[in-house]
C-alpha cells in the first residue's frame, strides 16, 4: 500500500499509468473470486491450494483475490490472465492441475470451463452466455481488479472523474452532469438523482451530511453487498463527487450487520483512501475536505428507510416520520442531508469517468443506464447481473440465467421484495424499466429477483412476505402494525384451508387501506405482494379456498404428501407405496381404486406429476412411482373390487353417461360405488374412448384396458356402444326417457387442420384419425416416408405406430425438444426407435406431383423470439434457407379442438335443444363447474378433454369423480363421497431411521430391435426384489398426517 | 430457554468499559456503535451493564433499553456458544429454506430463539445473508453454508461439536 498522499491530478495520473502498464505487462496472473458466496462456496481452500502447488511447481504468478465475478451458482471461480480463461466449481485438486497445466504448460483444463454456446466449451470469458446480454458498468470492476488495493482501482481510472470534477467542474456543473446521464435511485423508488442532489445542494446550512444507503434489507437482493465488498473504492468515489455536489463534509455508509465482509472491505477502503489523501482535509490539494464514516446495522428491516435510517445513525430506535421535512432540508441531526443507496453512488463515479452521453445512450427513453439485478431462486445461473434497463425479463431469467432449474416450468418472478410484485409467465416480455414494473403491479426495488417454478405457491409467497413485514413493522402506526396483522390472519387461514372467498375482497380492501394511510414506504407497500399475487394468481387462491387445494404442494394444511396433492385424482400414493413395500399388493391396490379405478392404465400412460413433486428428488431422485404402481398392477390375480354400497332408490334414478372414456367410465364407477346404475352411450363398437382409439397397443395392451373396464361394469355400470349422439340418441331423447341426470364425457376428438398450401387431398392424414383408424379397425394406409407434424402426444404416438408399420418416419416441430407437449420418456423412446425429430422447423408447403401424390414437404426452419403468453419462446423464421423433406404421406397433429357434431351446435344435431344450450368457456370446451362438473343446463354435468381440451388421462378421471360427487349431490342434496375420506394406512415406518440409500430406477424396456415391428407393449416390470426396494424409497411425506383433515370438499 | 445460565459468568472490567467508552468520545451518535461492541465482545448486553453505559453516557435507561429491544441483532439474555441462523429470506423460502428450520429445530431440540441446554447453540431465524445465489443457507457464527439439505443438517452441525471437542 503506498502511503504517500496525492496532492494532484498528475501524481494521479503518474501512479494510474505506473500500475496501468505493471497490469498490462503479459505475467500470467490468477484472479480468484473472493466474493461473499464464493468464500463460503471454499475459495479459500482453492487460494492455500494454489499457493501450494505455485511454489511446488516454482512458479511465479501472482494471486489476485477479487470481487464477486457474477456467477455466483458456480463457485468457487477463478480466471487466468491474460487470455480470460474462467474456471467455475473448483475444487482443491482442480486449482492443482490448473497451476501444473494451465499456469505451468499453458495447457487449458477443459473439465473446469463454463459451457459456451452449442455443446463447446467457452475458452474465455467471452464465450459464456452468462456474461453475453450484460453491460457492466457499475460493475465495472467487480471481479477485475483486487478491492483492497486502491492502485489497482486507480489504474482503471479510479478517481479520475473525482479528481477532474474537483478540480474543473462547480459543483453545479456536476449536478448537471448528472442530470444529463438521466440517472434515477437504483434503491427502490427510482427517484432522479440529480433533483435530490439539487434540492440538498440548494439548502440553507454550514454543515451536510451525504449517507449512503447499504442497508440492503430485501431478501433476494444481494448487489450492494457485491459492490462494496468488490469495489468499495467505486462506492466512496460517487460519495465523495456527491458532497462535492451538495457542499457537505462529512458521510456515512449505513451497512446492515449481515455483512461483516463488506463492513471489513470497506473500512479497509476507506483507510487507503485516507492515506492516499483521497479522503479527509484537502482532497488533492483542492479546498474540498470530506470525512467517511461506517455505521453498522443491527438487525431492523425498516432502517432501509431513510428517516429511520437517519434516526439510527442518530443512536436512535430507527422508526420512521412523516416527511416533509425531507432529509434535503431537514436530515441526519436537523442538517440538510443526501440519501443515496450503494448502487447509485457506484453508477456516479462510472458517469463522471466516462460521461454522462456515453452512459445516457444505453437505457430506455425514461430509464436511462444499467441495473444490477440479482439472480436468485429456481434459476440455472444464479448470481449478479448488470443489463442495460428495459432488457425485457425472459432474457434475464433465460438467456443469461440460463433457464430453469431441472428442467421445471418458469411460474413468475418476485421482483422487488416485500414492496414488490410477481410477474407471471405472460408477462416474460416485459421490459425491466421503472414504469412497465409498476403497471404490473411490481417495483424494480433494489433488484432482487426471485424466480419461481411450479413449485412454488403464490399464497404461500404472499404470505411468507406478510410474515415477514409483520416480524419487521416497527410498530410506530397503527395500518401497519395492525393492518399487516389482519392480512397476515387471513393469509394462514386461507392456508390452512380454513378461508372463505369473501376473504379475498377483505384483503383486497385491508391492502388498499394500508397503501394509503401507512407512514413510511415500507407500511404503504406491504399488501403489494398479497396485491399482486391476487392480481395475477387468483385462481390459486380461489383453489385454496374452494377445493382445499394447494397444487404446488406447499401448503401444511393442505398438503398430506406432495405426490399425492399433485395427483389430478388425489391418490394416496404413500400409502399404495408402503403397502407394495410390505408386499400388500390387493390391499395397495385397493387404496389406489379407492380414487382411480384405472390403476393398471395409470401404470402405463400416467404422465406421473407425482413423482414431479416428490420431496425425495431433493435427496437424491424422485420415486419411481409409476413404475411401483406398474409392479403393483402386475400382481393382481383376483379383481380388486373397491368398497361399494347398494342404495335402492339410487339404483332406480336414471344416469345417463355420454362418451365410454376415462372420464365417462370413471364417473360411472363412482356413480355405481353410490348404488347408481347408469348407463354409458358409446359411439364406436369398443368402450375406452381415447385409451383405445389413440393410445397406441405398445403403450397400452388392450387385454390391459379390458380387464379394468370390465371392473367398472361389474360394479353395476351398464356400457351401450355404437350408440352416437345425434346419430342414436338426443339429448332432449334421453330427456324425455326420464333422464334424471347426465354426464358429457365425449372428448375433443376433432382435430386442427393444417393450413399451407397443398394440405388437402390425399396423403394427409389427421393423427387422431390415423391412430383411431389403427386402433379400431388393425389396419390403417401408411406412406414409406412419413412426416408427422406437431409436438404433442399425438404426434409422437401417430409417429411410432407408422414406424411400427413400416414407414420411415420424421417429425416436425416448430418449437424446441423440451417444449415439446409430448411426455419426455415417449419421445426419447421414439427416438430410440429410429422416428427422426427436427424441431424449430414448420411445413411451408405440401408438394405434389402431376397425380396429386405428395412428394416432399418445403420446410422452413425458425429460431426462438420473444415470449408468448404460455411463457415459451415463440418461433419466428431463421435465417436458414427453405429446403424440400422427400414424402409421401403427412400425419398432422397440431391440435384437438371440440367435435362440435357431437354436442350440436353447428346445425348438424338440429332440434337437439339441449345440447345447443350448453355453455362454451374461453377456449371453446364445454363450461362445467369446477367443483360439481355442473354445465349450464342444471341436469347435464361435463368433464375430461370436452371441458378442458386435450388434457391427461388422470384429469379426465379426476373430471370424471368430480361429476359423480355433482351428480349425487344434486339428486340427494347430501355429500356421500365417502372415498374422499383419508384412510389411515398403517404401514410400518421410522421417521428416525436414514432413507434408504437405493438410487431410482426405471422400468426395464424390451430392445429396440425386437420392439419397432411390433405392437408388443415397450416396457417391462421388474422383479419382487427390486419394487420393495424402489417402494422403500418413499421418505413418507405423509407420516403422522394420516386422517388429519377430512376432505369432504362441500 | 436454556436454564442454568449464568448471566454473571461474563464480567466487564470497569477498565473495559472505559477503554471503550473513552474510544467514541465526542462521537456524534455513539450508542449504537458502544452497545455492538459488547454485544460483540460478550454475545450479550446484561442489565447492570446498560445501567452503567445510560449513567456515564447520560442517557436515560429506559431510551437505551428502547433502542436494545428495537434491534434485533442485540440480546439481553446470553446466547449459546454458536449462534445458528437459518435463513428465511425469499431466495431461500423457495428454495427450502422452512424444511431446514424444522430440521435444524428437529435436530438442536429447541424452537427459534431458544438456546441448548448446553449452551452451545442458539437458534435464529435471519431475513437474508446476501447468499441468495447458493440457497438455501444456514448461518453458523460467521460462516455461510450454502446449499444445505435438511437431511444433512446433523453433519452441519457435527462440525461445531467436533471443533469444540478438540479445544
Amino acid at each position: 500500500m503506498k502511503s504517500k498522499r496525492i496532492k494532484s491530478l498528475k501524481e494521479l495520473e503518474a501512479i494510474r499509468s505506473a500500475r496501468k502498464s505493471e497490469l498490462e505487462n503479459k505475467k500470467k496472473r490468477v484472479y480468484l473470486c473472493s466474493g461473499g458466496s464464493c468464500v463460503s462456496s471454499g475459495s479459500d481452500a482453492i487460494r492455500r491450494a494454489l499457493e501450494g502447488a505455485l511454489s511446488e511447481a516454482e512458479l511465479e504468478v501472482e494471486i489476485v483475490e477479487t470481487g464477486c465475478m457474477g456467477p455466483c451458482a458456480s463457485g468457487p471461480l477463478l480466471r487466468v490472465e491474460p487470455g480470460g480463461v474462467l474456471y467455475r466449481n473448483l475444487t482443491p485438486q482442480d486449482a492443482n492441475s490448473i497451476v501444473h497445466g494451465h499456469l505451468g504448460k499453458g495447457k487449458i483444463e477443459t473439465g473446469r470451463l463454463f459451457d459456451g454456446a452449442g455443446n463447446k466449451k467457452a475458452k474465455n470469458i467471452e464465450e459464456i452466455p452468462f456474461f453475453q446480454g450484460q453491460q457492466r458498468l457499475v460493475l465495472r470492476n467487480c471481479g477485475i481488479i483486487d478491492p483492497l488495493r486502491i492502485e489497482d482501482y486507480i489504474a482503471l481510472d479510479g478517481y479520475s472523474g473525482m479528481a477532474r470534477a474537483l478540480t474543473e467542474l462547480k459543483p453545479l456543473e456536476l449536478i448537471a452532469l448528472v442530470e444529463r446521464s438521466g440517472l434515477k435511485g437504483r434503491g427502490g423508488a427510482g427517484f432522479p438523482t440529480f433533483l435530490k442532489w439539487r434540492l440538498t445542494a440548494e439548502s440553507q446550512g454550514e454543515e451536510k451530511f451525504v449517507l449512503c444507503n447499504a442497508d440492503e434489507g430485501d431478501p433476494g437482493a444481494f448487489m450492494d453487498r457485491s459492490l462494496l465488498e468488490g469495489d468499495p473504492h467505486s462506492v466512496i468515489e460517487g460519495m465523495a463527487l456527491a458532497a462535492y455536489a451538495v457542499g457537505a463534509q462529512e458521510g456515512f455508509v449505513y451497512v446492515r450487520a449481515e455483512y461483516p465482509l463488506a463492513v471489513e472491505r470497506l473500512q479497509k477502503a476507506i483507510y487507503a483512501a485516507e492515506a492516499a489523501g483521497l479522503l479527509g482535509d484537502k482532497i488533492l490539494g483542492t479546498d474540498f475536505s470530506f470525512r467517511l464514516g461506517i455505521r453498522r446495522g443491527s438487525g431492523a428491516f425498516v432502517c432501509g428507510e431513510e428517516t429511520a435510517l437517519i434516526h439510527s445513525i442518530e443512536g436512535s430506535r430507527g422508526e420512521p416520520r412523516p416527511r416533509p421535512p425531507f432529509p434535503a432540508q431537514s436530515g441526519l441531526w436537523g442538517k440538510p442531508t443526501l440519501l443515496n443507496n450503494v448502487e447509485t453512488y457506484g453508477s456516479v463515479s462510472y458517469i463522471v469517468a466516462k460521461g454522462a452521453e456515453s452512459y445516457a445512450t444505453l437505457g430506455t427513453e425514461d430509464s436511462k443506464g444499467t441495473k444490477v439485478f440479482a439472480l436468485a431462486g429456481a434459476v440455472e445461473n444464479t448470481g449478479l447481473v448488470e443489463v442495460p434497463i428495459g432488457t425485457s425479463l425472459g432474457e434475464l431469467i433465460y438467456d443469461i440465467g440460463g433457464g430453469i432449474k431441472d428442467g421445471k416450468e418458469f411460474k413468475a418472478a418476485q421482483i422487488g421484495g416485500p414492496s414488490g410484485g410477481c410477474i407471471p409467465r405472460e408477462y416474460l416480455n416485459v421490459p425491466l424499466d421503472y414504469k412497465s414494473l409498476q403497471e404490473l403491479g411490481a417495483i424494480m426495488g433494489s433488484g432482487g429477483l426471485i424466480v419461481m417454478d411450479d413449485d412454488t405457491c403464490m399464497v404461500d409467497v404472499a404470505r411468507f412476505f406478510l410474515e415477514f413485514v409483520q416480524e419487521e413493522s416497527c410498530g410506530k402506526c397503527a395500518p401497519c402494525r395492525v393492518g399487516t396483522k389482519r392480512m397476515l390472519e387471513i393469509l394462514d387461514r386461507i392456508c390452512n384451508g380454513e378461508g372463505e372467498m369473501e376473504d379475498l375482497d377483505r384483503l383486497e380492501a385491508l391492502g388498499q387501506e394500508i397503501r394509503d394511510t401507512a407512514l413510511c414506504g415500507l407500511g404503504q407497500t406491504a399488501p403489494n405482494p398479497v396485491l399482486s399475487t391476487l392480481r395475477h394468481f387468483r385462481k390459486e387462491y380461489e383453489e385454496h379456498i374452494r377445493d382445499h387445494h394447494c397444487a404446488a404442494g406447499v401448503c401444511p394444511g393442505l398438503v398430506r404428501a406432495p405426490c399425492q396433492s399433485a395427483c389430478p385424482a388425489g391418490v394416496d400414493v404413500p400409502g399404495f407405496v408402503s403397502l407394495v413395500g410390505e408386499k400388500r399388493y390387493a390391499e395397495a391396490l385397493r387404496l389406489h381404486r379407492e380414487r382411480n379405478p384405472f390403476a393398471a392404465v395409470c401404470a402405463r400412460v400416467c404422465f406421473h406429476t407425482c413423482e414431479e413433486k416428490c420431496r425425495r428428488a431433493s435427496l437424491d431422485e424422485a420415486v419411481s412411482i409409476r413404475a411401483i404402481k406398474r409392479f403393483m398392477v402386475d400382481q393382481e390375480i383376483v379383481v380388486q373390487l373397491p368398497e361399494s354400497r347398494e342404495n335402492e332408490v339410487n339404483a332406480s334414478r336414471k344416469i345417463g353417461i355420454v362418451g365410454g372414456g376415462p372420464a365417462g367410465l370413471s364417473c360411472g364407477y363412482f356413480l355405481a360405488r353410490l348404488g347408481y346404475r347408469p348407463v354409458v352411450f358409446e359411439a364406436l363398437p369398443r368402450p375406452g374412448g381415447m385409451l383405445v382409439q389413440a393410445i397406441p397397443e405398445y403403450r397400452l395392451p388392450r387385454e390391459t384396458l379390458a380387464r379394468e373396464i370390465r371392473m367398472i361394469e361389474r360394479l353395476g355400470v351398464e356400457i351401450r356402444t355404437e350408440q352416437k349422439l345425434g346419430r342414436d340418441f338426443t339429448l332432449e331423447g334421453l330427456k324425455n326417457e326420464g333422464y334424471d341426470a347426465l354426464f358429457m364425457g365425449v372428448g375433443a376428438a376433432a382435430c386442427v387442420g393444417l393450413e399451407v398450401p397443398g394440405a388437402e387431398g390425399a396423403g394427409i392424414a389427421e393423427a387422431g384419425e390415423f391412430l383411431r383408424q389403427y386402433n379400431v379397425r388393425g389396419s390403417v394406409p401408411v406412406g414409406k416416408e412419413v412426416i408427422v407434424v406437431g409436438g404433442g402426444n399425438a404426434a409422437v404416438d401417430a409417429a411410432r405406430t407408422a414406424l411400427r408399420l413400416g414407414s420411415k418416419v420424421t417429425i416436425l416441430y416448430r418449437r424446441t425438444r423440451e417444449q415439446m407437449p409430448a411426455y419426455a420418456e415417449e419421445i426419447e423412446e421414439a427416438l430410440h426407435e429410429g422416428v427422426e425429430l427436427l424441431t424449430l422447423t414448420q411445413p411451408e408447403e405440401v408438394l405434389r406431383d402431376d397425380k396429386g401424390n405428395i412428394t416432399s414437404v418445403r420446410c422452413r426452419p425458425l429460431s426462438l423470439g420473444d415470449f408468448d403468453r404460455s411463457g415459451r419462446r415463440r418461433p419466428r423464421p431463421g435465417e436458414g434457407a427453405l429446403f424440400d423433406l422427400p414424402a409421401d404421406q403427412v400425419i398432422v397433429a397440431i391440435g384437438q379442438r371440440l367435435d362440435l357434431g357431437a354436442v350440436g351446435g353447428n346445425g348438424q344435431s338440429a332440434g337437439d335443444m339441449q345440447a345447443e344450450e350448453l355453455e362454451r368457456n374461453d377456449a371453446g370446451f364445454i363450461y362445467a363447474d369446477p367443483v360439481t362438473g355442473q354445465t349450464s343446463v342444471s341436469w347435464i354435468y361435463a368433464g375430461g378433454d370436452a371441458v378442458n381440451g386435450p388434457s391427461s388421462v388422470v384429469e379426465a378421471i379426476a373430471a370424471g369423480e368430480r361429476a359423480a360427487y355433482g351428480i349425487d349431490l344434486m339428486l340427494t342434496g347430501e355429500d356421500h363421497a365417502f372415498w374422499r375420506d383419508e384412510i389411515v394406512v398403517d404401514t410400518a415406518f421410522d421417521p428416525d431411521a436414514d432413507p434408504v440409500p437405493y438410487p431410482r430406477e426405471l422400468m426395464p424396456t424390451v430392445p429396440v430391435e425386437r420392439r419397432r415391428h411390433n405392437f408388443d407393449e415397450v416396457e417391462l416390470s421388474w422383479c419382487e426384489a427390486v419394487a420393495l426396494r424402489q417402494a422403500r424409497r418413499c421418505l413418507r411425506c405423509d407420516y403422522g398426517k394420516c386422517g388429519a383433515r377430512e376432505v369432504h370438499h362441500a | 430457554m436454556a436454564t442454568g445460565a449464568d448471566p454473571t459468568s461474563v464480567e466487564i472490567t470497569t477498565t473495559e468499559l472505559e477503554s471503550v467508552l473513552k474510544s467514541h468520545e465526542g462521537e456524534r451518535g455513539a450508542l449504537i456503535p458502544i452497545l455492538q461492541e459488547f454485544q460483540e465482545r460478550i454475545g450479550y448486553l446484561p442489565k447492570p451493564l446498560l445501567r452503567e453505559i445510560g449513567e456515564r453516557m447520560k442517557i436515560p435507561y429506559s431510551e437505551i433499553a428502547g433502542v436494545v429491544s428495537f434491534y434485533s441483532f442485540f440480546s439481553t439474555v446470553p446466547r449459546g456458544e454458536h449462534t445458528v441462523r437459518t435463513c428465511l429470506g425469499t431466495a431461500c423460502y423457495v428454495r427450502g429454506g422452512k424444511e431446514v428450520l424444522a430440521s435444524l429445530e428437529k435436530n438442536l431440540g429447541i424452537t427459534v430463539g431458544d438456546t441448548t441446554g448446553d449452551r452451545q447453540y442458539s437458534l435464529e431465524v435471519g431475513r437474508c445473508f446476501g447468499a441468495c445465489g447458493l440457497a438455501p443457507v444456514v448461518v453458523v457464527d460467521d460462516d455461510v453454508h450454502q446449499r444445505v439439505k435438511p437431511a444433512k443438517i446433523p453433519e452441519l452441525l457435527a462440525q461445531y461439536k467436533e471443533a469444540q471437542d478438540e479445544e
